[in-house]
Formats: C-alpha cells, structure tokens, sequence
C-alpha cells in the first residue's frame, strides 16, 4: 500500500460536492446544482492541454478530475445501492512529495482552485496554503498498489528530454553524409543552441501539444 | 469533457468488492508491490504511463461536514485509474491478451467479474463501469509513454557524448559518434501532435465549422 513507485507520486481524492443550487454559479447555469455546475467549469473549453490552469503547476506529470455521481449496479444476485452524495475525483500522477507540490499548486492557481472547490463541503475553511493542504490531505485516499511505467525524474528533466530528442532527431537526419570537420562544426552549434545540461531553456512547454508553440523557455 | 489529452487517454473504472474478500484483493495487491517480478506483465504494456487501483472501505468516503449525508454502503469499492497510449480497445485488449492471470488476479473477488478472457464480456465489464473524465491533463500531449523514456536515454548518452568529445580530434568524433547512433538508434525519432488533442475541443471544432459552412451556405443563398 503505497502512494509512491520511485520519485513518482500518486494523488488520489474523493471530494464531496455540496447538495443543492449554488446562489452564485456561472453564466447560463442559473438554477443547476454545485454538482452541474461544477462539471460545467471543468469542461471549460478554453482548459484544454497547454490553456489548462494545471500546465502552471510545477511537476504534475497528469492528472484529472471527474464527477463520480452514484456507484454501478452489477445486475442480479448483486446489491444495489446508491451514493449519497457527489464526489469530485481529483487525482494526479506528481514528481516528488504531495506537501510541496500541493503548495505548488496553491500559489500557481489559488483562483482557479477555489472556484471549483467552492462547489465542495468544507472549502469555506480553506484560506490559505496550509488549510488547502489539510483539506486535501482530508479527502485524501491511500493508493492501494501504483504503478509507475515510466520515468519519473522531475517534469523540467522531462520536458528538457524530450525537446533534445526531438531536435537531435532532426539533427541527425540533416547531418547525413556529411565531412567529419562539417559534423563536428554543426554538432558544436547544436549543443550551443540546444543546451544539453541546461533545464531551464530551450525546452518543451508543459501542456504543449503543436510543433509551433511546443518549445519554449521552461516549465512555469 | 474528455478521456484524451494528445497521446494519453484516462480510463477511470469503478467496481464493488464484498467486504469479505476485499482483504484478500489487498493481499494480492500488497504481494505484487514487494514482488515486483508479478508486475513484470504491467512493464512488458509499455503504453502505460501511470496506473494505480484504489479499494475504499464504506467509511472512507471522505464526509466534511454535518450537512453531508453519511454513506450507508455495503460493498467495498475499488477505483481503477489509467494513463495509457493508443485506444482504448487496444489497451483492454492487450490487457486481456498479454496478461490475462495476472488481470484475473487483481479483479477476481469483483462482483460479477467476467474473467479477462474470452473478451466480448470483458469490454462489456469495463465500459459498464467506466466514468469519463471531465478534465484530463497532460504535461506532454505530443509524447507517448515509450517517447519519454526514450527521451531519457538521448539525453543521457547526449550529455556524456558532449563532455566525451569536447576536446576530441575529427576522427575520434567522429567514431564517438557513430556509437551513439548505434546506441540510440532505437530512441531516435521526431514527435508528431495526436489529431485529436482533447474530444471536448474536437467536438467543439466540428460544431463551429458545420455552423460556419451553415452560415455561409445561408449568407450565399440570400445575397
């Protein structure tokens, strides 16, 4: 029972959603319960990939969130049986420990955070980095096995990989059938341009997934 | 709403386990995370990024407030979650055909669990109990999980070879090199974005350009 494979951890939370109509919910909702509404804000289109506020949260490898509404019926002999209440799942596959990461999060996207949250019980007593800390910790679940299949060194590491193999990729294919003097030249110009050892820059954005906007100067 | 984020899709599945055997479902689980040789199955399924299952007891529901009614559950519930590349019927297939056992293992004291094998009941399993994602994101929507690693292997051997080389005469380079590309030969490669980045956002796209082509059919027809 661990949430931790490696440097790799993962965040699993049930989040209970508030029964009723918020007073106050986004346009064109008026009347919906926090749970509607809320997986209205989730499905905000301008979220998607490189727009979504999770790209500013350092070393979040993945993550997701979903509305678990009820538990399935089986069928017959099987029981059946209904959840109380919504849940908001929130989980997240992270580089490193949950307590800087969440406080990571806090200070990159308190706003966007807090406007889902508010659909949930218990947010009102969250006000600062710590409260949202023991409040996650609060809806946390403990991950009975994980597995992690892939690496799991720090997102900068990552993306700064795979920004090098897509240039050097590119580099070999331009290079073929050169002089040596030419290779030598041209690959001292790559790792001038490239900077191999250099995570901070040039390298991948997190959540970029266009060629043209996919290099940039590092992780927010 | 989405279970794609570029390369990556979100499976989510939820299924009840009776109180009685889900110690044992623990067991195993327990068992496979100190044996990592029972996993090896897992690691051959290289489109895995991450994958974690999750059994909650009934009074493991988080419960936050005295407003919140309290869950009155019998069974005990287990959560799957997956971050894989490619279908997702190529995913649950090749679950079902690379480690059928070990699957089995993992899921048997489910309710009305089908089995891995024979498929057809299977795919009827998961898709009954699956839940979509309302929000899925993806830190490299352009990577697949055998990207990534590869991507380490470069940069590795990329950095070593630099610091091999700096000083290095032509000739030496140049053989320096040629063992690099042998090294890597399988690792190398350009990326490429997934056609479709996100559902929601494709859905949305196909919407806006049937209502353009609409407009402009009815802007025509009245000029």
């Amino acid at each position: 029972m661990s949430n931790k494979s490696g440097n790799a951890y993962g965040l699993t939370t049930l989040i209970p959603i508030r029964a009723g109509t918020p007073a106050k919910c986004p346009e064109g909702m008026e009347g919906q319960t926090y749970a509607a509404c809320l997986r209205y804000q989730l499905q905000d289109m301008s979220w998607v990939s490189l727009n979504s506020p999770m790209a500013k949260v350092p070393n979040t490898y993945l993550c997701r969130f979903y509305i678990l509404e009820d538990v399935y019926y089986e069928g017959k002999p099987a029981a059946l049986e209904h959840l109380k209440s919504n849940y908001l799942v929130f989980t997240a596959n992270l580089h490193g420990e949950l307590r800087p990461w969440l406080e990571g999060l806090w200070r990159a996207i308190q706003p966007e955070i807090s406007a889902l949250l508010q659909n949930c019980y218990g947010f009102e007593t969250v006000h600062d980095s710590e409260s949202f800390v023991a409040y996650i910790e609060e809806c946390q679940l403990e991950t009975t096995f994980y597995f992690n299949g892939s690496t799991d060194e720090p997102l900068d590491v990552q993306l700064k990989s795979l920004y090098l193999k897509q240039e050097f990729s590119k580099f070999v294919y331009e290079n073929q059938g050169k002089t040596t003097a030419q290779l030598q030249a041209a690959f001292a110009e790559f790792v001038k341009r490239t900077q191999p050892e250099n995570t901070a820059g040039p390298t991948w954005r997190a959540g970029a997934y266009e060629l043209d906007n996919v290099t940039g100067a590092g992780e927010a | 709403m989405s279970n794609i984020a570029g390369k990556a899709y979100a499976m989510n599945v939820i299924t009840p386990l009776r109180w009685y055997t889900a110690w044992i479902t623990r067991f195993i689980f327990w068992y496979a995370g100190k044996r990592p040789a029972t996993t090896l199955g897992l690691i051959t399924l290289s489109l895995i990024h991450y994958a974690r299952w999750v059994i909650i007891r009934p009074d493991q529901f988080p419960r936050l407030s005295e407003d919140q009614p309290r869950e009155e559950l019998k069974y005990y519930y287990m959560m799957f979650f997956s971050n894989f590349n490619g279908s997702w019927d190529q995913y649950v297939d090749s679950f079902s055909s690379a480690i059928p056992k070990g699957l089995d293992l993992f899921w048997i004291f489910n309710v009305k669990y089908p089995k891995s094998v024979p498929m057809l009941p299977f795919h009827h399993y998961i898709t009954a109990n699956q839940i979509w994602t309302d929000h899925y994101y993806n830190a490299y929507p352009m990577a697949a999980s055998n990207d990534v690693k590869a991507a380490k292997r470069v940069r590795d051997n990329l950095l070593t070879f630099v610091a091999e080389t700096r000083s290095a005469t032509a000739d030496d380079f140049q053989q320096k090199y040629n063992a690099l590309l042998l090294t890597l030969q399988h690792d190398l490669g350009q990326m490429t974005p997934n056609p479709i980045v996100s559902l929601s956002a494709a859905a949305v796209e196909k919407r806006l350009a049937r209502e353009i082509r609409t407009f402009s059919a009815g802007g025509k027809a009245e000029a």
